[in-house]
């Protein structure tokens, strides 16, 4: 398991000399958040230095979340489940295809083609925000999960007692494939100079989809997806925030939340969730000062090296990416370290896999609060991407002249990107705190133990307004 | 603790956030008019080239048929593709105008993003903007064919 991140870099690096990029390096969208004004930055931080307390002194003495009974809650929709999940799986891979094809068939310019604009806007910041009211969505719409369960019906149809069983997927592997899975596309996305070209997006989603199909394959379509499909594995953790879940054709209610203490914690779900932090942040810090000052000079660096400029500064952003990665994960495992230091018999990695469920929020209070904009902004690109998806001038819906309306202003923006932060810093203590007086039998220890992870909750809700303001003047 | 003393926490907690935040905006308006109208100032300028300010001494011809413009209009200049003394800065005020000249020795189209205000500039022409600041945020104003920043427009609340 060691070896993993250094594979990782490895590949990265591999992946930065290969692929040199053709487009330029500007914004898909042209339009940055302005920065939180200091008085918001200081009334938020103190927000969550009172919310933090108050809930220490007045959260409940016994655990809520951790025994809610999944099949409880209220029945909202009941549909047929088989013609359900047929037309959703056709409707997500028709969709693939579509998205696929424009890319490689239309232009080349990225505002004008559906994929960028798609994959960036729609699937990676608009499946978390879904899943966050109605469950794991992209569970029922995922192409690759559609193509592996009809393949694998077919197979058994065909094959029958023949179809040979799929192999046992290695314990220790565990979520490790789709830390990586998700490092690499915010390597994509952040450092890849090729990150807007749509034909290079679309061979990328090929790529993925194929191996997901042999990830499939070979160890079966379930514990694939829950495990190593990056998109899988990340939304459905955001899935379990959601007030709702779907459960064999039955929409049901349950407390918010709910869904995160029964989640199964295997090797690499920490990782995984320190780059889902770690990535977002980067993607914050970027575009501020502090980097554009440091930037160049690893860049010169590089270049002195031999590199191109281009790929100097990728690998410069490349460099970035993993430290920050890599301080979110000292910063979670620091507080580990504290809490282990109050008692117990706990081991520090399985400590800080018990409380992994706990990062869930506050990871998608960072997408909120970075991609919102861009979902009401960009996301209303869609409407006359969809009428002209090749950029060649059709217009099947009529909708290919709109313009997008900016509609919110930055003041809005602003508040919503504070109360994403706020509202997940408290999940997160909620969470937290009731795994604690799961876990330690004395109800004082519990709260000892939860001064360190509140500690170390301050400090990603911290980082994470930082993110938004001062530093990006 | 009893639930009152719970319920009286939750309730003070609620109290001083809510009064400091409206304390908090209330008194960020008094004290930070920004600076209106619009002004240039190089940022983001490279180690290399410290602070080549590009307005001084290169007037742009005058586009603008206005009598009396108050402030100078900034002026971007472009040589050998690239902005000189690094991405410009330009900040207004929402509701203001925005108005500025990109003299270029590269033909190109200039992109103002967002606004998606779109103007050819010959090679070794000039170009001006003029529009109204409706939409705020950082918006990156570009020649687009070569895809490189020139400025950033900054309109804020």
């Amino acid at each position: 398991m060691r070896r993993l991140p250094a594979a990782t870099l490895l590949a990265l690096l591999t992946f930065a000399v290969a692929g040199p990029g053709v487009a330029g390096a500007h914004g898909l969208v042209g339009r940055q958040d302005l920065p939180i004004p200091r008085w918001l930055f200081a009334w938020a931080a103190a927000a969550v230095l009172v919310i933090s307390f108050v809930a220490l002194a007045t959260l409940w003495p016994k655990p809520r979340l951790e025994q809610v009974d999944p099949t409880g809650g209220r029945r909202v929709l009941a549909v047929p489940r088989l013609p359900a999940e047929i037309t959703c799986g056709v409707i997500g891979v028709l969709a693939f295809l579509a998205v696929v094809y424009a890319g490689i068939e239309g232009t080349q310019t990225e505002t004008a083609n559906l994929g960028p604009t798609t994959i960036y806007v729609v699937f990676w910041v608009g499946f978390p925000l879904l899943s966050l009211v109605f469950g794991d969505v992209f569970r029922a719409f995922s192409p690759w999960r559609a193509i592996g369960r009809a393949g694998g019906a077919l197979l058994g149809r065909i094959g029958g007692a023949s179809t040979p069983e799929p192999l046992t997927y290695p314990e220790r592997l565990g979520r490790w494939p789709a830390a990586l899975g998700i490092l690499v596309f915010a390597w994509v996305e952040l450092v890849y100079t090729g990150r807007y070209d749509p034909s290079q997006l679309s061979f990328m989603a090929l790529g993925y989809a194929a191996l997901q199909l042999v990830g499939m394959s070979l160890y079966g379509v379930e514990t694939w997806i829950t495990r190593a499909d990056a998109f899988g594995v990340a939304f459905n953790l955001y899935g379990r925030i959601a007030p709702l879940h779907f459960e064999g054709g039955e929409l049901r209610t349950r407390p918010w939340l709910s869904g995160l203490p029964s989640l199964k914690v295997v090797p690499g779900t920490v990782a995984l969730l320190c780059v889902m932090i770690g990535t977002t942040s980067f993607d914050g810090f970027s575009l501020g000062p502090t980097w554009s000052s440091l930037a160049p000079d690893l860049q010169e660096q590089f270049v002195d090296l031999g590199l191109s400029l281009e790929h100097a500064l990728e690998l410069a952003f490349t460099v970035g990416l993993l430290v920050i990665v890599l301080l979110v994960a000292g910063l979670y495992r620091l507080g580990v370290a504290g809490m282990r230091s109050v008692g117990g018999t706990t081991k520090g990695g399985e400590l800080a896999g018990r409380f992994a469920h706990s990062l869930v929020p506050i990871s998608l209070a960072y997408v909120i609060a970075h991609y919102v904009s861009s979902v009401l902004y960009q996301g209303q690109a869609m409407i006359y991407l969809v009428s002209d998806p090749l950029g060649d001038g059709t217009n099947y819906f009529g909708t290919a002249d709109r313009t997008i309306d900016y509609f919110i202003s930055a003041t809005g923006i602003w508040y919503l990107q504070v109360a994403a932060l706020v509202l997940g810093h408290a999940a997160g203590l909620v969470l937290a705190h009731d795994r604690a007086l799961v876990l330690y039998r004395k109800a004082r220890d519990a709260t000892r133990s939860q001064y360190w992870m509140l500690a170390v909750m301050v400090g990603f809700t911290s980082l994470g307004l930082w993110l938004l303001s001062a530093q990006a003047q | 603790m009893t639930p009152a003393q719970r319920f009286a926490l939750i309730a003070a907690a609620v109290v001083v956030l809510v009064g400091g935040f409206l304390v908090a905006r209330g008194g960020d308006d008094k004290s930070t008019s920004t600076s209106t109208g619009s002004a240039v100032s190089t940022t983001l300028g490279t180690a290399s080239a410290p602070s080549v300010t590009p307005a001084t001494g290169t007037t742009p011809a005058t586009v603008t048929t206005a009598p009396a413009p108050a402030p100078a209009v900034p002026a971007i200049v472009v040589t050998g593709g690239k902005p000189d003394g690094g991405i410009q800065k330009i900040e207004v005020a929402k509701g203001d105008e925005v108005r500025f000249t990109v003299r270029s020795d590269v033909a190109d189209e200039i992109h103002v993003h967002g606004y998606d205000l779109m103007k050819d500039v010959a090679k070794g022409g000039s170009v001006s903007f003029a529009f109204p600041a409706k939409i705020d945020g950082i918006f990156e104003v570009e020649l687009e064919n070569a895809g490189v920043q020139i400025a950033e427009l900054r309109v804020s609340p």
